[in-house]
């Protein structure tokens, strides 16, 4: 989460390689990890050319499971985070509006949600993402907001939210 | 593996069939025919398509038959109405994003999407157009790549990364998002590619093809005022019949300069005369680094994939690279000068265009230190008070593929013409330079010269079999001049790294190696006709090694125009003017 994230220096990347180079699955296990280290919360170039270079197999390998996986992001991430579920029951139960809504709040004027998985407001303030489903459908709309589920969620509350992240609440 | 024998169904027929066939190619043998899309033998196999579908007694859903074994009794149903449309909701679906733009697509004779639709029976596609596609990625001088064609079948990507070891481009991204790229979605300019075009021969459609440049020859033809001449690579005597719809590994030499001659072009050379040209600058070379110590093996330059490969992944090897340049840029630095000088010529005014089965030479054409002849001018001509305009040595390079489409848009037919022979003083050339365009054939033109120089008798075998066929990895010790000469011939870049590999550890037993990029060598390069295979090799080698036979003179040392290059223009192999003209550097390539 943005608040317990550390800055990460060149020795913590190559102490996650390294203590993850043998493990089944290292690849995905480095690049979380390097992500969670991130201080903004991303795989920079930079990063995955030296996963890359550190396990000695291919960019395009590297790219392509960081691009395969909505976890991961490649553009850095602002200061807390949004995360609006746009399965079928929360759609159904209006979390289109509540999308609209936080990009609204956040002055972010476009996302297409067909073609990226999260945009972050030009302030680096906050990020907003859709994933398919967290699988609390029976609360329907849920929303993440820093980490913590968000059930039953209205526009109401999301503005309340909202304005209380801002203040720094 | 072993031969399984069993009895299988295949609508309703019983046939016996060899267990270890995937479930298509047994079907085949029953006489149905299992369309696919991706499916590739010996390239890729991965079931991406879903058009190879049938129907299997038992199972719940459809079976994908290039990925399954058939089992002893199971019944196969290939063309039952539900086969059928599952293969044409695939195939639209696979149309619903296509641009349709067929009547000028550069496929549009030989794609295979467009020939399963027809196959199919497509009439409509019933699904809405939903993705969007970023420009055509022109970043490199040698390739194209059209995102809005692709099919996502991943033949282009296992080839990068299984046959050539490049990882130049991988899928990226998922589900409707997935599409196939470069490193952070940048063009192939900023990625390893090594400009090989194998991708460009196995892409069903024209979302990966060459650089077409076939437009600005014509143009060049056309302007009265250019000198325009063409060279032709050894390979495409035994690729262009094909590509003109004769049998494959058809050997069209005469016929080939025929039509070029018809297309205009003032002089219709070899680079088959620069091969031997290459060899005698080459074997030099190499006799020189055995007597003097230097670096060993020495390996050859001749295919500028491999020279791509070698800058971008080995860069500490580059001293192992012969510094000869290949026969397409020798013949490009030679016609810009001793040509040019001989007939009077302006050599600001000659064009050189070259025909090349390969799309990394369209890359090597436009490399900035490929301008020796302007060097040479620019020299000549200040010291005399003159100016000249930069030009490069070689304008363009066409592949195989574009000179079929030339040949076709001027009504040429190639099949009807009568043999001619190419023009002096740049078309003699040997046996030894035809085999170039064959893995093994460097190395046996090389080793035809160098034991003659070195023992001063003729050979005794002139055919040196042991670098001939299509391993992989073919080795032999040859005794030449009172020592026994390791060599090594690698083609496909797979290969290649196992060989650099070796000197990399320092356990290297080899004096000599030669690598070709492609499969097969030149014969199956990544400018030849599409969707190749290995009879299609096999065949087109066969031919090249006929020709060689066939030749007055099958050693580079016996052309008699290289002689009279050396004596009126050169002086002697690795003299001062050919290192000017003949040899290059290479630098290391980051990405």
């Amino acid at each position: 989460m943005p608040s317990t994230a550390v800055a990460q220096k060149d020795g913590d990347l190559k102490h996650i390689i390294l203590e993850n180079r043998d493990k089944q699955g290292y690849l995905l296990k480095i690049l979380e990890k390097a992500q969670e280290t991130s201080p903004k919360l991303y795989l920079s170039e930079e990063t995955m050319r030296e996963v890359a270079h550190r396990l000695d197999i291919p960019l395009t390998q590297v790219y392509s499971v960081a691009t395969f996986y909505s976890f991961f992001n490649l553009k850095p991430q602002g200061l807390h985070s949004i995360v609006v579920c746009r399965g079928t029951a929360c759609h159904t139960r209006g979390s289109l509006a509540l999308l609209n809504e936080a990009l609204s709040m956040l002055g972010i004027k476009s996302f297409k949600e067909e073609e990226e998985n999260s945009v972050t407001s030009l302030d680096g303030f906050a990020s907003v993402r859709t994933v398919a489903c967290f699988g609390q459908c029976a609360l329907a709309p849920v929303v993440m907001i820093d980490g913590e589920v968000k059930s039953r969620m209205t526009i109401g509350r999301l503005v309340t939210l909202l304005h209380k992240m801002k203040k720094g609440g | 593996m072993e031969n399984e024998r069993m009895t299988i169904y295949v609508d309703g027929r019983s046939v016996e069939v060899d267990g270890n066939l995937n479930l298509a190619k047994a079907c085949e043998t029953a006489g149905a025919s299992i369309p696919t899309l991706c499916h590739l033998e010996g390239v890729s196999s991965n079931a991406s398509c879903g058009v190879c579908v049938v129907e299997v007694e038992g199972a719940k859903s459809l079976v994908r038959a290039c990925v399954q074994k058939p089992s002893p009794g199971m019944k196969i149903k290939t063309s039952s109405l539900r086969v059928i449309n599952a293969r044409r909701t695939a195939v639209e679906l696979l149309l619903a994003n296509h641009p349709m733009d067929c009547l000028s697509c550069l496929r549009s004779g030989n794609c295979e999407l467009k020939a399963m639709a027809e196959r199919l029976g497509i009439r409509a596609s019933h699904y809405p157009k939903l993705k969007k596609f970023a420009p055509p990625d022109t970043s490199t001088d040698g390739l194209t790549r059209d995102d809005s064609k692709c099919i996502l079948c991943g033949r282009c990507v296992a080839v990068c990364a299984e046959t050539q070891t490049v990882h130049a481009i991988g899928f990226s991204g998922r589900g409707a998002r997935t599409r196939v790229t470069a490193f952070m979605d940048r063009g192939l300019a900023k990625s390893p590619c090594v400009q090989c075009g194998q991708c460009s021969v196995v892409c069903p459609t024209a979302a990966i093809t060459e650089r077409d440049q076939t437009q600005e020859v014509l143009l060049a033809l056309a302007d009265p005022s250019l000198h325009v001449i063409v060279q032709t690579a050894p390979a495409i005597r035994s690729s262009l019949g094909e590509a003109l719809g004769m049998a494959q590994g058809s050997l069209v030499t005469g016929r080939m300069v025929a039509g070029l001659r018809r297309l205009g072009f003032a002089k219709v050379f070899d680079t088959q005369f620069t091969a031997d040209l290459t060899i005698m600058e080459e074997g030099t070379e190499f006799i020189q680094r055995v007597k003097e110590g230097g670096t060993l093996p020495m390996i050859t330059s001749c295919s500028p994939g491999w020279i791509n490969f070698i800058e971008a992944f080995y860069p500490s090897l580059l001293g192992h690279l012969s510094t000869c340049k290949s026969p397409q840029q020798m013949f490009g630095a030679v016609a810009k000068t001793f040509y040019a000088q001989k007939t009077g010529l302006d050599p600001e005014n000659i064009r050189v265009v070259s025909i090349m089965p390969c799309t990394a030479k369209k890359a090597e054409a436009k490399r900035p230190e490929m301008d020796s002849a302007y060097h040479f001018w620019k020299e000549k001509k200040t010291a005399a008070g003159g100016a000249v305009h930069h030009f490069q040595d070689v304008d363009w390079a066409l592949t195989t593929r574009e000179l079929a489409r030339i040949m076709r848009l001027a009504g040429i037919d190639t099949a009807k013409l009568e043999d001619e022979n190419f023009d002096s003083p740049l078309g003699e050339s040997t046996g030894a330079a035809t085999i170039f365009g064959t893995t093994g054939g460097v190395m046996e033109a090389a080793l035809r010269t160098v034991y003659e120089i070195l023992e001063g008798k003729p050979l005794p075998e002139t055919n040196f079999t042991p670098v001939r066929g299509l391993a992989g990895i073919k080795t032999a010790e040859v005794p030449v001049g009172g020592m026994k000469v390791r060599i090594a011939v690698a083609h496909s870049l797979k290969n290649a790294r196992v060989l650099l590999d070796e000197i990399a550890a320092g356990t290297s037993p080899y004096h000599f190696i030669e690598v070709m990029t492609c499969p097969g060598g030149c014969v199956g390069g990544g400018g030849q006709p599409v969707l190749p295979d290995l009879g299609k090799i096999l065949a087109r080698n066969r031919s090249l090694y006929a020709e060689d036979m066939n030749l007055p003179e099958r050693k580079s040392h016996a052309n008699v125009e290289v002689k009279s290059l050396y004596t009126a223009f050169l002086g002697a192999p690795a003299s001062h003017l050919s290192h000017e003209l003949l040899h290059t550097h290479y630098k290391a390539k980051r990405f």
